[in-house]
């Protein structure tokens, strides 16, 4: 948790990767370029005295994550989102089975979501009622500009996605999280489209829908549609990162976001490993808008914004007990690993 | 960046000033070549790697903030900067290479051959005049809130604004004089002028008797809708501004990883 001024803030990370660039999992030059990109984004807005080295970046293993999340961050609880890239890696960037490897040992501090990929047709289908069973996925994430064959993307609003979505519903998977930000190869002006969930959120109103990264470089779009659907929600990542290196620019995203959508429909995201939450949750725990941004957007991120912000709005839309998940942590592997029992006010915790 | 030390108008002996194009009049072109989707000069983007300058030929090679910058934008970028260069009296060829970038090679063929774009990319979905569009309504509509925002601050109401047409307005040294029924009204004149750019380049605002700010559509604003659609021109230009912040954090990351190579 992180302490406010002495107010505890349960902190979730609504997205984490735990993935595998290392060379001998690239196929596609495009696994290259891609990894290589994503340590642009880490450099452009990690601290320099914050910033990892290539090697580490490429894979950095469970242990080291735990130790990142839970050990050096104020993170009580994360989300993975992921992000197969299969035509570019091998055993694929992080699918939910290597996602799994961490989430399966602390299964009290993730949430592994599924995925799928209306291209794969019938396979599709079964791979997700697989994921189901297996995992008993809640929630997928989606990304519709990633390459499959010949293919280069996919659109939400499509029947086959339809189809899809429809099965989720069958399912029992209430939540789908969609990349709605920066895109491999945009060719098409579609590549950076937001409209698709609109069509997606709208013809199915028992599913609620994340846009990861609230549709940047189409926030504009975003932020219009999510004002039109109730069960459209937007995910901070990417836009966070931004507090450190361009706070104003921060605080205009913000204000905006607040303005358009309300504080119970904006989730912290570290993208992590593309930033660390060990120093981002303090950072943006520690923005303040301008005066001037304040009085433009009529809002604040005071401290009931920021606790939705930071936890309480995934909490909501993942079935979350926040009270129970507190008593639950006073003793479970996490806690005895990092020694976290007075964190979460353990009884007996002073006497250790 | 800019500025490199191969230009080598400067090394050979001087030619007659009117036959070769000079560093500044190539970077005056350059100038005028926009990011479409940060609407700002690439110039001040420093995506310019080098300029080089030989007789008549003119090289210029530039480098994206990813590479996988959309290959459009990159596409569009590459033969305005070609055709802006190429429009100076003094050039007789224009050689544009996109450096580092996935589809560098195509673009950079493709551009200096002056083939199309569809035929290079045959699987895009739309031509890339239809992303320009886009992204030029976009920029239009983003500079609209200054522009409306100068009217607002100098006194103007909305009913007032959204009636106003091309010809009531006269950019003077001071500023920009409204015309309201009669009355005239100075407004700052920086807003005005930016936005007056972007609109008439759209050919939406370009008669006297045109509507001076428009929807996204290019429609006129009917006054109901003023208020939110004045939050809307805002969040056009936050999301621009914030995109550009994305862009400016790449691009020197990745300018110090290629410089450490």
């Amino acid at each position: 948790m992180y302490n406010a001024n002495g107010e505890d803030i349960f902190v979730i990370d609504g997205h984490v990767h735990l993935w595998d660039a290392r060379e001998e999992n690239i196929t596609h030059r495009g696994g290259e370029q891609f990894i290589q990109c994503f340590y642009d984004y880490h450099n452009g807005f990690t601290p320099e005295d914050k910033q990892w080295d290539m090697d580490e970046y490429r894979y950095y293993g469970p242990e080291r994550m735990a130790e990142d999340l839970f050990g050096n961050a104020a993170v009580d609880m994360a989300i993975f989102q992921p992000s197969y890239l299969s035509d570019f890696y091998d055993e694929g960037f992080n699918t939910i089975d290597q996602n799994a490897e961490i989430a399966e040992k602390y299964p009290e501090r993730f949430i592994n979501n599924g995925r799928f990929d209306p291209r794969d047709g019938e396979e599709g289908m079964r791979d997700l009622e697989r994921q189901k069973e297996e995992y008993d996925i809640q929630a997928v994430k989606l990304y519709t500009a990633e390459w499959n064959g010949d293919s280069k993307g996919w659109r939400m609003d499509s029947d086959e996605s339809f189809e899809f979505l429809q099965k989720c519903v069958d399912l029992g998977i209430e939540t789908i999280n969609a990349h709605k930000g920066p895109t491999i190869r945009p060719l098409n002006k579609d590549a950076f489209d937001v409209s698709d969930m609109d069509l997606a959120a709208s013809s199915f109103p028992e599913l609620d829908f994340v846009a990861n990264h609230v549709g940047m470089p189409r926030l504009d779009d975003f932020c219009w549609i999510a004002t039109q659907e109730p069960n459209v929600y937007g995910g901070i990542a990417v836009a966070a990162p931004m507090v450190t290196n361009r706070p104003e620019k921060f605080g205009e995203i913000m204000g905006e976001l607040l303005y358009w959508l309300g504080e119970d429909k904006i989730m912290f995201g570290s993208d992590y490993a593309l930033w660390n939450p060990d120093w981002l949750v303090e950072e943006v725990m520690n923005a303040e808008m301008t005066a001037q941004q304040k009085k433009e957007y009529g809002v604040e991120l005071d401290i009931d914004t920021m606790k939705k912000v930071m936890g309480e709005n995934a909490a909501e839309l993942y079935d979350i007990d926040i009270e129970e998940k507190k008593k639950q942590f006073q003793d479970d592997a996490i806690t005895e690993k990092f020694g976290l029992a007075d964190h979460y006010g353990a009884p007996d915790a002073a006497a250790d | 960046m800019v500025g490199s030390s191969s230009d080598r108008a400067e090394t050979t002996d001087s030619p007659p000033a009117a036959t070769v194009p000079t560093r500044p009049d190539v970077r005056g072109c350059l100038d005028r070549v926009y990011d479409p989707e940060l609407d700002r000069s690439i110039v001040e983007l420093e995506y310019i790697d080098e300029i080089e300058i030989d007789a008549g030929e003119v090289t210029v090679e530039f480098t994206l903030p990813t590479a996988w910058c959309s290959p459009a934008f990159a596409w569009m970028m590459a033969t305005d900067a070609r055709d802006e260069i190429h429009s100076l009296p003094a050039t007789e060829s224009v050689t544009i290479r996109l450096q580092d970038h996935m589809h560098g090679e195509e673009i950079t063929d493709g551009v200096n051959n002056r083939e199309s774009f569809e035929s290079v990319f045959p699987d895009a979905d739309d031509g890339v005049s239809d992303v320009r569009a886009m992204l030029d309504d976009k920029a239009r509509f983003a500079r609209q809130y200054d522009a409306v925002q100068a009217c607002l601050d100098a006194g103007l109401t909305p009913e007032q604004i959204v009636d106003l047409r091309r010809g009531d307005i006269d950019v003077a040294d001071e500023g920009a004089i409204v015309s309201v029924r009669g009355i005239h009204v100075v407004v700052d004149r920086e807003p005005l002028t930016d936005y007056l750019e972007k609109a008439s380049a759209s050919g939406l605002v370009t008669d006297q008797e045109d509507r001076l700010f428009l929807t996204i559509d290019g429609d006129p604003i009917p006054v109901d809708s003023f208020e939110i659609l004045h939050k809307r021109t805002r969040l056009a230009g936050v999301n621009m501004g914030g995109q550009g912040a994305v862009c400016d954090a790449l691009n020197q990351s990745r300018r110090a990883k290629l410089d450490k190579d």
